[in-house]
Formats: structure tokens, sequence, C-alpha cells
């Protein structure tokens, strides 16, 4: 083919310049969803609950991933600083991945349990009460502003479109129940779905005031379960490697 | 003022013909828009970093935390700023090599006022928290649609212009132009699948998850950044330098293999923005050794731009726009090769997550997209409203000002970047680690004040390059009105 | 063949093979560029579309002026 005929002809530049951007984003991105060991096979991932999700939802609006990551890097100062490194299967339920770009705070990937619920909520209402030299906006609204949980039912029927796996129908709770423990399964029922957000939500407490269900509740809810899922203690040391 | 302005950046004036053998008022009003966009984008850049310089700012105010107005600031500046200069020039230049006029007028306009529309609903929400939490397409699912009709409206119309053409070769830059339209449409899309939560609720699920969400959006941040801020951006170097020169480009066949390898090259690259994560290795791996094989086709362009001046370098002694091209295409050259040396596995685990990235981005973003668009635009909006520019000393204090901003702002990114890096991973005799991630946050603060001070210096330019183009405007408008009352007046006389 | 597609179809040659068909094409568009001197004199005038637009109507008009002088 003479390069004449591309110049001179708009919609054959058209469709060589898209055939030409095409290669790269295919042979990239296309192999990591049939690839089995894109993503590793654990025990212990499960989706988050409704609480949960209404707080990684509140991490999302409040744009913390502008400022940390999601992601324990495979180095020896970052697993002494934060903890085993991120398996992909650990935000295989994440819609959308929170691993960000930036650290201006720490890691957030495993500070589940790693701090009490109650400095957590001190924590966010006041950053430089707790540590002083921390550039950490605060955000007082969270204690403050009551939870909306009347769409917490469609947020999981979207998630489930997406391949969440909630259940609707009894066929879907019995996999549940056989995949994550009966426990989890109850929290993962979208008939059921704002009774469960309201039963772990008083059940735990989080931000310590049991009057109402704060966004900070959801909000505690999903830092502390941050990384918590796999139980590495259950792993050889080397296990992992294979699939990096 | 107006002495100096009959020097160098000397402008025949339009005569009431150009008006109508070109579509000239679309390309005014996206100028325009660029540098109001600018103005607030980069208001808000130096707002965001004085909060991590003096986080007191952020006023406890959920509406102008950091985690919110960031993506304000990027959204104002990428797609207020840049694509409204990349749909002025492209409007411009397609007419200017096809030498025909615009195709559909009105289709013109509504690619104003909706990609206009989208970026302030984009702003709005961003600050009420309507967020998908994808960097630099945070657009929510609404907004995404509208963007999505305004492109494809975009696509037609070049393409149609380009139909229309009475000039048999289609001219280089109309190529960059043309692929960051293609690839910019296939990024949207393809990034933007999502599911909604309802008809009416603001909020929707990406379709995918965890690590192919995670290359997803890489894939699209980083071609973001080669098609929309450096493939556009090419055509307008393309075109606006050896126009301002007076000189042909350097070498065609060279822009040819620039082209070409370049479009090819960059769909490659994303993955290096994961480096060390849960991405499999071979993904990473692949994408580093294209970022290195990016350089070539990049230098190329570059030696390409500056090249055209060879013979004539002393325009940089007697020309501020000419200074702004070039130097644009210096730190072009200066980020593209920071840039594969990022991707290096070894210089990543240090450098990513930390504010060396910010600095890579800004050398690129103020030093090349922002230089590049103000020499053109300061080429353009004189002969857009056929008077000269108000003031050339004006372009001079604006040049100095943003080259001092630039230097004040990487270098402090590096020293941020580089010794929070190393801070990090420091061990101590007993093979602890040595500080603790807050001491790093502390060691930050001198940094990230002089890094808002030299964001302070590039808002300054661009408040100046503001209020020279506003005079400017106005000098075309008065002389407009003139030339109308005297043709009446003309008319009347022979009547 | 068979082995040539699976050699192809194994994601550990991916960069290779992506390298080798980056490689050709490259050479193959500097070979066309380059290789007849007719050809390559051809594409060089294509340089002189942004210098050879119609400017006629840009000339410097009495308006100019008058902006000027509007200023004194």
């Amino acid at each position: 083919m003479k390069h004449e005929s591309v110049e001179t002809n708009a919609g054959l530049l058209i469709i060589l310049t898209l055939a030409v951007i095409s290669v790269g984003g295919l042979v990239e991105i296309v192999p990591l969803f049939y690839i089995d060991d894109t993503i590793e096979e654990v025990d212990g991932v499960r989706p988050y609950t409704p609480l949960e999700q209404r707080g990684r939802d509140i991490f999302v609006r409040e744009g913390c991933y502008t400022c940390h990551s999601q992601m324990v890097r495979p180095f020896r100062d970052e697993m002494l600083r934060y903890g085993h490194y991120s398996l992909a299967a650990e935000s295989k339920y994440d819609h959308p991945f929170q691993w960000g770009s930036k650290r201006t705070g720490p890691d957030l990937a495993r500070v589940g349990g790693k701090y009490s619920n109650e400095w957590q909520v001190q924590h966010l209402i006041d950053p430089q009460s707790l540590v002083p030299e921390s550039i950490m906006p605060g955000y007082p609204w969270l204690a403050t502003t009551p939870l909306d949980y009347s769409d917490v039912a469609a947020r999981m029927r979207a998630l489930k479109r997406v391949g969440v796996p909630y259940s609707i129908t009894e066929e879907e709770y019995e996999a549940n129940v056989e995949k994550f423990g009966e426990q989890h399964a109850r929290m993962f029922d979208i008939n059921n779905a704002e009774e469960m957000l309201i039963e772990q939500a008083q059940a735990e407490n989080f931000d310590g005031d049991s009057s109402f269900i704060s966004e900070m509740d959801a909000m505690v809810a999903y830092l502390q379960v941050l990384g918590t899922m796999v139980d590495f203690s259950e792993y050889d040391d080397g296990h992992f490697a294979e699939f990096r | 003022m107006s002495q100096a302005a009959t020097t160098a950046g000397s402008v025949p004036a339009t005569s009431v013909a150009s008006t109508e053998q070109y579509n000239y008022a679309i390309v005014k009003r996206f100028a325009i828009a660029a540098v109001l966009w600018g103005v607030f984008g980069m208001a808000a850049g130096v707002w965001i970093a004085s909060q991590l310089a003096f986080p007191f700012l952020n006023f406890d105010i959920a509406q102008i935390t950091f985690g919110r107005f960031r993506p304000v600031h990027t959204t104002a500046v990428i797609f207020g700023f840049g694509g409204n200069a990349l749909f002025a020039t492209s409007y411009y230049v397609v007419q200017r090599t096809c030498q025909t006029r615009l195709y559909g007028d009105s289709l013109a306009s509504f690619t104003f006022y909706g990609w206009n529309l989208a970026l302030i609903l984009g702003v709005i929400t961003y600050t009420m928290g309507i967020t998908q939490g994808r960097e630099y397409a945070e657009f929510n699912w609404q907004i995404d649609l509208i963007i999505l009709v305004v492109w494809v409206v975009y696509f037609w119309i070049y393409l149609q212009t380009l139909l229309r053409r009475t000039q048999p070769h289609i001219y280089v830059a109309n190529w960059f132009f043309m692929s960051f339209i293609l690839a910019t449409a296939l990024l949207h899309i393809f990034n933007n699948l999502e599911v909604p939560v309802g008809i009416f609720h603001s909020h929707s699920y990406p379709l995918f998850s965890g690590v192919q969400d995670a290359m997803r959006q890489w894939w699209y941040g980083h071609n973001a950044v080669g098609f929309f801020l450096t493939a556009a951006f090419l055509g307008m170097m393309y075109y606006f330098v050896p126009k301002q020169a007076g000189r042909p480009i350097y070498s065609y066949k060279l822009s040819i293999i620039h082209f070409w390898a370049l479009v090819f090259l960059y769909m490659w690259v994303g993955a290096h923005h994961l480096h060390w994560t849960a991405l499999p290795d071979w993904v990473s791996t692949l994408a580093a050794t294209f970022s290195i094989l990016l350089l070539l086709p990049s230098w190329g362009g570059m030696i390409n731009g500056i090249m055209t001046l060879s013979g004539a370098w002393d325009k940089l002694r007697t020309d501020p726009i000419m200074l702004f091209l070039i130097t644009a295409l210096s730190f072009y050259g200066m980020s593209t090769f920071e840039g594969p040396m990022m991707s290096l596995k070894s210089v990543n685990a240090l450098s990513h997550y930390t504010d060396w990235t910010v600095g890579h981005v800004h050398s690129g973003a103020l030093g090349w997209v922002a230089m590049i668009t103000f020499g053109s635009l300061y080429h353009l909006i004189p002969r857009l409203w056929g008077v000269n520019l108000y003031s050339l000393k004006l372009v001079y204090v604006h040049f100095f000002l943003a080259t001092i901003g630039i230097v004040l702002y990487i270098t402090a990114m590096w020293v941020a970047g580089i010794g929070q890096g190393l801070m990090l991973r420091a061990f101590d005799q007993y093979g602890n680690l040595a500080y603790t991630f807050t001491e790093s946050v502390v060691f930050l603060h001198r940094p990230y004040v002089v890094r808002a001070i030299g964001g302070g210096f590039f808002l300054a330019g661009m408040l100046i390059m503001a209020w020279n183009i506003a005079m400017t405007v106005r000098m075309g408008i008065k002389s407009e009105a003139r030339e109308r009352e005297e043709a009446r007046a003309a008319e009347a006389r022979t009547a | 063949m068979a082995a040539a597609w699976e050699w192809i179809t194994d994601l550990g040659n991916s960069k290779m093979f992506a390298l080798v068909l980056f490689m050709s094409t490259f050479i193959g568009i500097v070979i066309y560029l380059f290789a007849k001197p007719s050809r390559a004199r051809k594409f060089e005038t294509y340089r002189y579309i942004p210098l050879e637009e119609d400017d006629s109507h840009l000339e410097p008009t009495a308006r100019r002026d008058k902006t000027e002088s509007e200023k004194q």
C-alpha cells in the first residue's frame, strides 16, 4: 500500500490509526481476563457487607485515594511498615479498585485492625489531635451526618450486575453459605440489605454513638476490614511468589 | 506598550472576507474559554498545593477538602484549559491547512456548549462528592454520556472538514489531531464502562474490579497523557512553530516517522504505573520496555520542532512567543527522558507513590502542555481579532514568571520525592525502619511550601496572560465596531 | 505452523513479538520514506502547507493603524 494514499485519504488514515493504537491495549489487557494466574486462589476474600460497602462509597466520595494507596509492594520496608504485600485476589470485589497512585499519607491496604475504632473516629474528626505533624484534613461531618442507606439494596444490585456475588435467590444464598459461611452469607443477601446494615452498625457501633447510624460507622467499618480477609499465617512464606 | 507590539509579534489584521471563508467565531470562543479555565484550574492547583503545605486551609469544609478539590484542579487544567485550547487550535488548524471552512456551524457550537457544560457540571459534582474515584475520569456516568456525545460530534466535524479540503495532502498536524480524537474516544468509552445504581442515581459501579480495573484505568490514564496531552499538542506544535517562525518544519519525513511511532508505542506503556503491584509481572515488564522505546519518537519530534528554527535562532532573542514554543519543546524533551527513566522498575520502586511522579507530571503539564498552549494562543488570538497583541512586554513577563514557577515546582518535587523515597526505605543498624511515615511528612513541609510558591508564580503569569488577552480582544472588538460604522457611513455617502 | 502459533500465543513471548512487529513496521516506513529520492523530495514539499495558506486577506490594513492611533 502506498503511504501516499494514506495521507490523502482521511478514511484510510483513520482506520490505520485505529489499528495501530489498538494493538498495545489488546495485547496487554485482554489476557488479564483469561489467564488463570492473574488472580491467585486464596481463602478468606469475601465481598463487603452492606455497611462496609457504604463505607467504601464514602471513601471514594471523599477522594481518599488521592493521598492513600491500597497496595503494599513486595519490598522489605513496605512489608515491615504495612504488612504482607497485596494480592490481586484481595481487591477482586473492589469496584472501583483503589490502589491509588500517590502516598501523601501511608498505605491503607492493611490498616484494618491496626488501630481501635475510637482511634479511627478521633483521627477522622481531627487528625492533628492524634498525629500533630499530620497534614490530613479533618472529616468531622462524617460523625454528624446520618448514613443514607435507603439505596443500599440498589447499590448491591448494581454491584451484583458487575460480578459481586450478592444473593437474591435462595439458590444464590445457599451458594454463598457454602462459600463464605452463614454469618457472612446473611450479610450478602440483597433482600435484607437494610436490616443487615442496621444490624451490623448496632452490633459493632463503630463510632461509639449508638443513637444513630452515621457515615462514620460505615467509614470505620470499611477501614477496619481492609486487608484483614486473608489469614497469611496459613500460607508459607514463598507461597504467593509464583504468582508475581 | 503598543509600540513594542509592532515588532516581533506583528500581526496582520483579518478582513471581513476571512470571517466568511473560515469559521473563526468558534475558535474565538474556545480560545477565550481556554484562558478562563486556565486561570481557574491553576488557581485551584495553587489552592490544593497550599492545603498540603498548610492543612488548616481545609477548614473542615467538605466541599473544599483536598480529596474533593484535587479532581477539580486536574479536570479544570487538563480538560478545561487543555481541552478548550485543543478545540480552538484544532478547529483553526484544520480550516487553515485544508483551506476550507469548518463543517457544521451549529454542530461546532454544540461542541463548545456541550464540552463546557460537562466540565462545569463535573466541577460542581466533585465538590458535592459525586465521583467515580478514577483518576482523570472522575466524571459520573451522566456527564460521561454528555462527553461521549460531544466527542462523537467533534469527530464528525473534523472528518467532514477533512473530506471537504481543497488541498490534496492532509498536513501532519491534522494526523495528530485525528489520532487524539480517535484515541480519546476509545479511552473514554472503555474506561467508563460502568453500571449505574439507577437511572436517576448519580453513582455507578465500574464493570471491572481489582487488577483488571487497575490495568484499564492506567491504560486510560497514561494514554490520556499520550494522546490528549501529547499527540494533540504535537498537532499544535506542527502548525504553530513553523507559522510563528515563518519557516517550514525541519523535516516532513521525520514527522511521519514521529507520528506512526508515537501512536503505536504510547498504547503499550500504561502499565508502568502499576510496577510492583499485584499486576502480573509480564505486563509491567512489557510496559517498561515500550516506555524506553518511546524515547525515540519523542525526541525525534522534539528535534524536528526545535531544528525548525535552525538558521534563525535570533528569533529567540526578539520574539517572546517563539521563546514559549521552543521552551515548551525543551521541556517536552526533558520530561520524555525523565518518563522512561522512571518507568524502569528499579527507579520506579523509589519514585512511585512519591512526589517525584507529581513533579514529572508537572514538568510535562506546565513545561510542555501549558507553554506550547501559551505560545499558540499568543499567536492565534491577535489573528482572530485582527489586531496586534496588546503588549509583547507582558508576554516576556509571563514567560519569566512561568519559567521560574516551573523550576521551583519541579526541583521542590524532586527533593520531596527522592527524599521521601529514600527515607521510607532507610534502615538503621539493627535492621529496623529508620523513619516513621510521619517523619517523612514532616520532611515534606518545606518542599511543599516551595511548590506552592512555584505554582503561585505560574498562576501569576497566567493572570498576566489573561489581562493581555482581554485587552487585545477589547482592541479587536473596538476596531471591528469602528470598521462597521465606517462602512455604514461610506454606504450612506454613496447613497 | 503450529509451533509458530504456539510461540506467538505464549504471553512470555509477547514482548519479543511486539518488538519484532514494531521494528519491522518502523524500518518499513523509514525505507519507504527515504528509498526513492523523488518521493523523499515530494514529501518535503508538504512542509510548506502551513506557509502557503491563502493569507492575502491577512495583509496589514488600515485597521491596525487605527488601533494604534486610538491609543494616543
